[in-house]
């Protein structure tokens, strides 16, 4: 009987927890560590999505430049010299058109919002 | 988010809501069972700040893998096997972890200071300072981490038996040191 006794005597003493002075301390550094690791996480998240944003729109144009440059060459046969100015005034139209201009960029940074939250989003949920 | 009174509710409650990213719900858990975290590293043998930070280690682990504890055992055992496989850890790499059959001489010194307070309450924490290093650790993961024998032998990477006579011993020198006080305790207490 002496064996139980001492076991359930032995688990009972385990179970008390100690009590600490500075636990409160050690709560609050915790919470701090807890704080500053959310902190970073989420900085790095948002960043993260930024450059994943940033990445994309220069893609996104990047690759409409270049297919603008293939159909000037494709064309180039007919009258390039046609095709170079018509493609300029048409850049030009859109570029010098105040509200087409601002489109375009206003386009481009709402991408990149779209994209950064996007990411931030997917990488949170993982 | 308004409200700023301190979470309530079970603990399972209180790590769902950690699971969801609720650092406050995570704050009533390290609140709750912080001091028996840092008890049991000291018990397993960590120094002062060694248990603390390992502590602190554990339970931002603890956080970090909120959503599997899905309360099938207590959150306090949970949190505590984390906090004991760190230790563990941390003393293989350093390379302490050694297992010897030999009694180590620091029971007589640890003796002969304890029949100074015979007569005060059982302290455990200083009789577990009376085993050898592999005792200590054997009792304190299968007591207070609530570990099998099992367990014990396949983080310790020991045989089993191993770990049965290790606690074995361990438990008839708790059982002789914290005897005594008990006795004498019963005996005041009797009149």
């Amino acid at each position: 009987m002496a064996e139980p006794d001492f076991d359930a005597q032995l688990s009972r003493l385990f179970a008390e927890p100690p009590s600490f002075p500075d636990a409160a301390l050690f709560n609050a550094e915790v919470a701090a560590r807890l704080d500053r690791g959310w902190t970073m996480r989420r900085l790095f998240i948002g960043a993260a999505g930024v450059a994943a944003g940033l990445f994309a729109a220069v893609q996104i144009l990047t690759s409409r430049f270049s297919s603008e440059v293939a159909e000037l060459s494709k064309n180039s046969s007919h009258d390039f010299e046609t095709e170079v100015s018509a493609a300029v005034a048409k850049v030009n139209a859109v570029l010098t058109a105040p509200a087409s201009a601002e489109a375009v960029w206003l386009a481009a940074g709402l991408a990149v919002v779209a994209l950064a939250f996007a990411v931030t989003r997917a990488v949170e949920e993982f | 988010m308004g409200t700023q009174s301190p979470p309530t509710g079970h603990d399972v409650e209180l790590a769902a809501l950690s699971a969801a990213g609720d650092r406050r719900a995570y704050g009533e858990l390290v609140r709750r069972h912080g001091s028996a975290v840092r008890g049991l590293l000291r018990r397993l043998g960590a120094d002062s700040a060694t248990a603390d930070d390992l502590a602190q280690d554990a339970f931002m682990t603890g956080f970090e893998q909120a959503a599997e504890f899905r309360g099938e055992g207590t959150f306090a055992a949970w949190i505590k096997t984390i906090a004991a496989r760190l230790y563990l850890k941390k003393v293989k790499r350093e390379a302490r972890l050694i297992f010897s059959d030999t009694v180590e001489p620091v029971e007589a010194v640890m003796v002969g200071e304890a029949s100074r307070d015979a007569a005060s309450r059982i302290d455990l924490d200083e009789a577990l300072k009376t085993l050898s290093r592999g005792e200590r650790l054997c009792v304190s993961l299968c007591y207070g981490a609530d570990w099998s024998h099992a367990e014990a032998a396949e983080a310790l990477n020991i045989p089993i038996g191993t770990v049965k006579s290790h606690v074995k011993r361990g438990l008839d020198k708790l059982r002789a040191r914290l005897a005594r006080p008990e006795e004498g305790a019963r005996r005041e207490a009797h009149g």
